[in-house]
């Protein structure tokens, strides 16, 4: 079975389209009526927000996994593995618990705004963390040994937060944790789709490097790539990404290491700029079907989107790692 | 042969590695020319320094003092990008993986001429298409990376190498894994392109007797002393017959 890479381009799209017509349409419990004013409402308020901003994280969260796992050379890294997403988690945690002291910064725009600055702050500061230790070790096995250790850390941090806030805090935050498209307003979405439209083009820049150094830094540098300069900005853009998502939709589990995967295994190819194009929608299908899954299994209740990530990422992740070793 | 070119250019130059922030230097106070139309065996006993000399004359590896021009051009980081034009290297590590085939691990080698989305030209698939045939590797174009033996391996990293058109091309220990005759051919290529194409190349390798009968000079580097003979007077060399150990 051998389909050309416009036909399988067509066949994604098709179901990407599928995706967003499935959203808007059935992404609720509630039934749209064409003619009836509070279906409108819902639609503009609601779904409309909720489908782009799941198109948006499933797109930025793919192509942030996409560079790590080229970064690093490794086909299973991803956000979480280098503790970006967790030192972006504990940032947050720190900003939601001093926020709800201080009423301002709990509510409105301004508060948005203030999680979304914790968080990409947070995702910038372990980056950086990482990239002053990736100067000092050679190995990328021990980057990511090191990057898991980050996470504990963070986590514990975390822990300890979780154990003195308040009450209510707490629940907002543990809320967040499990994931959500529907906690963006129309009013958050232009900041929202500014800050990742503009990550998302800037990986374009970056296409040359990231297909060089599959073949190891040495030959990369041979062929003309300036490896720190290029390993510095691929990673910025890459922890950006996630920050951003993070701030927006809390941590999202497995699209960031499962859709790179996938689209190697649709596309056979080692082309990035093919896989770039793939993730941004292979990220949103599934993130949309995740979605869809989240609030069509109970009536009445939306379930935790980070659930159904992880019941359909893991085994994947499994699977992938038994079938092809090389990933 | 008629009026040479200098291609490398090595002037009190001093190698080695940088271990947090201190100096370890292998090979010191190098000063040495090699031409155009060369093909340069580098001769020497393990862990004397061959890898590092080919590194760093490719900008892998800091040069700790003096300094080393390749075409008129000095080698440091502020002229990677016309650097890459001139040399290219064949290195002993492995990679593979992420869907990487034959096929695009040689056109790689195009990667400085390319635009940013590494899309080749016409004239560029048909010289990509060139180095896979000069290294026998047609059957095997479109095979994943993973699926070679080490000798094919070997073999593509040399036609990536031979796609990036350099004037000058260094290889190390690029014969280890090849058959018999595998070596011989790859020498024969090699004392061809140099002789046709008027390439600079240096070669690192344990096999003495092909070096002898291909190479035109020999760089002999041993931990006292490094030197750059004529590859018809080595057997009368000491430092080359005490590599050799009588056994040539």
């Amino acid at each position: 079975m051998k389909f050309s890479i416009g036909i399988k381009f067509f066949i994604i799209l098709t179901l990407f389209s599928i995706g967003i017509c499935f959203s808007l349409i059935y992404g609720g419990s509630e039934n749209l009526n064409s003619s009836d004013l509070s279906s409108h409402f819902i639609f503009y308020q609601i779904r409309l927000p909720k489908t782009i901003t799941a198109i948006l994280a499933g797109a930025c969260l793919a192509v942030s996994g996409l560079i790590l796992q080229i970064v690093f050379r490794n086909p299973l890294a991803g956000p979480y593995v280098l503790g970006i997403s967790s030192g972006a988690s504990l940032t947050v945690a720190l900003a939601v618990m001093a926020g709800s002291s201080i009423s301002f910064l709990s509510t409105g725009l301004f508060g948005k705004s203030y999680i979304v600055f914790a968080s990409v702050l947070g995702s910038l500061l372990m980056t950086i963390l990482i990239l002053f230790i990736s100067n000092r070790v050679k190995s990328n096995v021990i980057l990511l040994l090191i990057g898991l250790m980050f996470s504990q850390i963070c986590g514990a941090f975390q822990t300890v937060l979780e154990y003195f806030a308040e009450p209510n805090s707490l629940k907002n935050f543990v809320l967040w944790t499990m994931g959500s498209m529907s906690n963006n307003t129309q009013n958050d979405l232009p900041l929202f789709i500014t800050l990742s439209v503009i990550c998302l083009l800037a990986v374009l820049l970056f296409i040359k490097p990231l297909n060089t150094f599959l073949l190891g830094e040495n030959y990369a540098h041979n062929l003309g790539i300036n490896i720190k300069k290029s390993r510095f900005w691929l990673i910025l853009l890459s922890s950006a990404l996630t920050g951003i998502i993070t701030a927006f939709c809390g941590p999202i589990a497995f699209v960031g290491i499962a859709v790179p995967i996938l689209s190697r295994m649709i596309f056979e190819s080692s082309k990035q700029q093919i896989h770039f194009a793939s993730c941004i929608l292979i990220g949103p299908i599934l993130l949309l079907l995740a979605d869809a899954f989240a609030h069509s299994l109970f009536k009445q209740i939306a379930l935790p989107i980070n659930m159904i990530t992880t019941l359909m990422g893991a085994p994947l992740v499994i699977y992938l790692m038994f079938k092809n070793k090389q990933g | 042969m008629k009026n040479k070119i200098p291609k490398i250019v090595l002037q009190n130059t001093s190698l080695g590695y940088q271990k947090s922030g201190k100096d370890l230097t292998i090979l010191n106070n190098l000063n040495f020319t090699f031409y155009g139309s060369e093909l340069i065996g580098v001769v020497g006993l393990n862990g004397v320094g061959k890898s590092t000399l080919l590194k760093s004359i490719a900008g892998l590896l800091p040069i700790l003092n003096g300094q080393i021009e390749l075409d008129g051009i000095e080698v440091t980081n502020n002229h990677v990008h016309e650097l890459v034009k001139k040399v290219s290297i064949v290195l002993t590590e492995k990679f593979g993986g992420f869907n990487l085939t034959v096929y695009d691990v040689v056109s790689a080698g195009m990667t400085p001429y390319t635009n940013a989305f590494n899309q080749l030209n016409q004239k560029q698939i048909e010289m990509v298409d060139i180095a896979i045939k000069a290294c026998g590797l047609q059957m095997f174009k479109h095979h994943l990376v993973d699926e070679l033996s080490d000798g094919y391996f070997q073999r593509m990293v040399i036609a990536k190498s031979l796609a990036q058109q350099t004037p000058i091309m260094l290889l190390d220990e690029p014969s280890a894994f090849l058959d018999y005759a595998s070596k011989h051919e790859l020498f024969i290529l090699l004392k061809n392109l140099a002789e046709v194409q008027e390439k600079c190349i240096l070669i690192s390798s344990h096999d003495l007797d092909l070096l002898l009968k291909y190479c035109h000079k020999l760089l002999i580097v041993s931990c006292d002393a490094v030197e750059l003979i004529d590859a018809a007077i080595a057997k009368s060399n000491t430092a080359f017959m005490n590599i050799a150990k009588g056994f040539i």
